[in-house]
């Protein structure tokens, strides 16, 4: 069996000290298959965010370990085994969009040796190529995007073009921070089938955070419910629904019966964390 | 919090992009070039131009000594064009040089400080106390040291340039927002990658901001040079000292006019890069 994506072991992570000092996780175990689409739901303050953030590089754990692939996630971000796609776009509005989804390959020109050095990773390599990122923009439908600025481009199209631009890295690890709590309800439908559409084909290991439970359950092979006070895993649930999954699938009572179990367990979480 | 209001950017910049935009030479396009044909475009100014230059002829018939009438100064600018123009080139050298200079030291600073906090805490608290001292103050003490040449021009032209761009270039630098950084952080990318890919394309908007400033500015450092230097052998400046010593006002007044002339084309010239620089930037539109 392939060794896990991710893995975190007992981390835990504490935002300043003394009386004032807010324990964002507190001894969190999550280990996520390759090509698992994993989601981590909870209320703000639970920790979601700051994991991801563990997990990305950006921030440290105080306690525990988080590995990727069975690399330090230093060595995995020096190898760019891992893609982030943040809240915001986050595009450079002095480049094209296929100016900016093809500068990520521009840097760290040395990551593709030192993935090579990554036990399990190095055998898949030989079938790896460059992506074809005018293909990518097409599948994305921003083809006729693909020489415009960002800020000709509605918020629906930008965030695209930041999935893209992630996806153009062919990491190993995708992480997503909320991407589409900021698009309206339709946009964000279309980019949900959009995402998956991609994700079906390129099947990379998925860390999806997100405040939407119905999002949740439409996205993930795995939805890991997280509770504040302190940050916590309290629940992780295999969602055994059938891919893929179209809007037929909003009417199917199994879609619900999976949402009022998050929903139940999130309340629960909530409950215990305010009786506390 | 945010979902609103992304949600209302949403449309109007798709609905815009549709729209298709009238030629630079129509008359509907709001910048048109050819908009100047129209008498409501023009002819605020030109009446403002009107009485102002007959408040100053009544004022030169007034006060003859305060004031040269007009047709005076533009025969000593027609007679004599060489003469300025020739004296407008040095004044232009020292300007530009001098600035040139300045621009250089303050990007490679502004860099370096934002590289290394050591570096920013060494430099800033000099840097501001080199901004509130009243530079053309220290241009008589340069005069003495380098003598009459272009040299103390130069170093007072850089020295007023250097804080506004320092800072802009800074802010610049520096303001590249959190979440592209983390984007570029996640896969690796060095210092030296995040300085050129990112931080300084991001700093252009600010750095034309000080150019805008500073070539103004420039001049000013230059002609107050040389007003110093009062053996200079050439400049605008030593032009308006010499004469009015001698109360040649007329003279004076065109040596002040030329000045503005190539204040305003240097500033021409600020705009014209910065539109081609920052085409994708709001500001290079205004």
């Amino acid at each position: 069996m392939a060794k896990s994506a991710v893995e975190l072991t007992s981390v835990g992570k504490v935002y300043g000290d003394g009386a004032g000092a807010m324990v964002a996780l507190s001894d969190v175990d999550l280990t996520i298959d390759p090509g698992r689409f994993v989601s981590l739901i909870g209320p703000s303050g639970c920790g979601k965010s700051t994991l991801l953030r563990i997990v990305a590089g950006l921030e440290k754990a105080d306690s525990g370990t988080a590995r990727v692939h069975d690399a330090s996630v230093e060595e995995a971000c020096a190898a760019k085994l891992i893609g982030l796609v943040p809240q915001t776009p986050a595009l450079l509005p002095w480049r094209s969009v296929l100016g900016n989804v093809t500068l990520p390959q521009k840097v760290n020109r040395g990551a593709g040796q030192r993935r090579e050095q990554i036990g399990d990773l190095s055998a898949r390599d030989d079938t790896r190529s460059r992506p074809d990122m005018m293909e990518l923009l097409r599948r994305a439908g921003l083809e006729d995007a693909a020489h415009k600025l960002p800020s000709q481009l509605s918020g629906g199209m930008q965030q695209r073009a930041a999935i893209v631009r992630a996806f153009g890295l062919q990491p190993d690890v995708l992480l997503m921070d909320e991407p589409f709590s900021a698009l309206d309800e339709f946009t964000r439908e279309s980019l949900q089938d959009q995402l998956l559409d991609l994700w079906d084909e390129l099947k990379t290991t998925v860390l999806f955070v997100t405040h939407s439970v119905s999002e949740a359950v439409r996205m993930s092979d795995t939805v890991v419910v997280m509770a504040p006070r302190p940050g916590r895993i309290v629940d992780v649930i295999d969602i055994d629904l059938p891919r893929p999954r179209n809007e037929r699938m909003f009417a199917e009572t199994r879609f619900h019966d999976y949402e009022d179990l998050i929903r139940d367990r999130l309340h629960t979480a909530w409950r215990s964390a305010d009786a506390a | 919090m945010s979902t609103v209001s992304e949600r209302t950017v949403v449309q109007p910049s798709t609905t815009q992009a549709a729209l298709p935009e009238p030629s630079r030479f129509s008359l509907k396009h709001p910048k048109s070039r050819i908009g100047w044909v129209r008498p409501g475009v023009w002819l605020p100014l030109a009446v403002m131009l009107a009485v102002l230059a007959g408040l100053w002829q009544w004022g030169a018939a007034a006060m003859p000594y305060l004031l040269p009438p007009l047709p005076a100064v533009g025969e000593t600018l027609v007679d004599d064009l060489g003469y300025y123009l020739s004296n407008a080139l040095i004044t232009l050298f020292e300007a530009v040089v001098g600035l040139a200079i300045g621009f250089a030291a303050a990007f490679l600073i502004a860099v370096l400080i934002s590289e290394l906090p050591m570096a920013r805490r060494a430099i800033m608290p000099i840097a501001v106390v080199l901004n509130v001292t009243p530079l053309v103050a220290i241009a008589p003490a340069l005069v003495v040291a380098f003598g009459f040449g272009p040299l103390p021009k130069l170093i007072i032209t850089a020295l007023i340039c250097f804080f506004p761009i320092l800072i802009n270039t800074a802010v610049g630098l520096r303001s590249v927002p959190q979440q592209v950084l983390q984007v570029y952080r996640t896969i690796d990318a060095s210092r030296g990658e995040m300085l050129v890919h990112l931080r300084i394309p991001n700093a252009l908007p600010y750095i034309f901001a000080a150019l805008r400033i500073v070539f103004p500015l420039s001049i000013i450092g230059a002609v107050v040079a040389e007003l110093s230097a009062s053996g200079s052998t050439g400049g605008l400046g030593t032009v308006i000292s010499v004469a009015s010593s001698m109360n040649q006002l007329a003279v004076v007044y065109a040596a002040i006019f030329v000045l503005a002339v190539m204040g305003v084309l240097l500033l021409g010239l600020v705009t014209l890069a910065e539109r081609r620089a920052l085409h994708w930037h709001s500001s290079a539109t205004d």
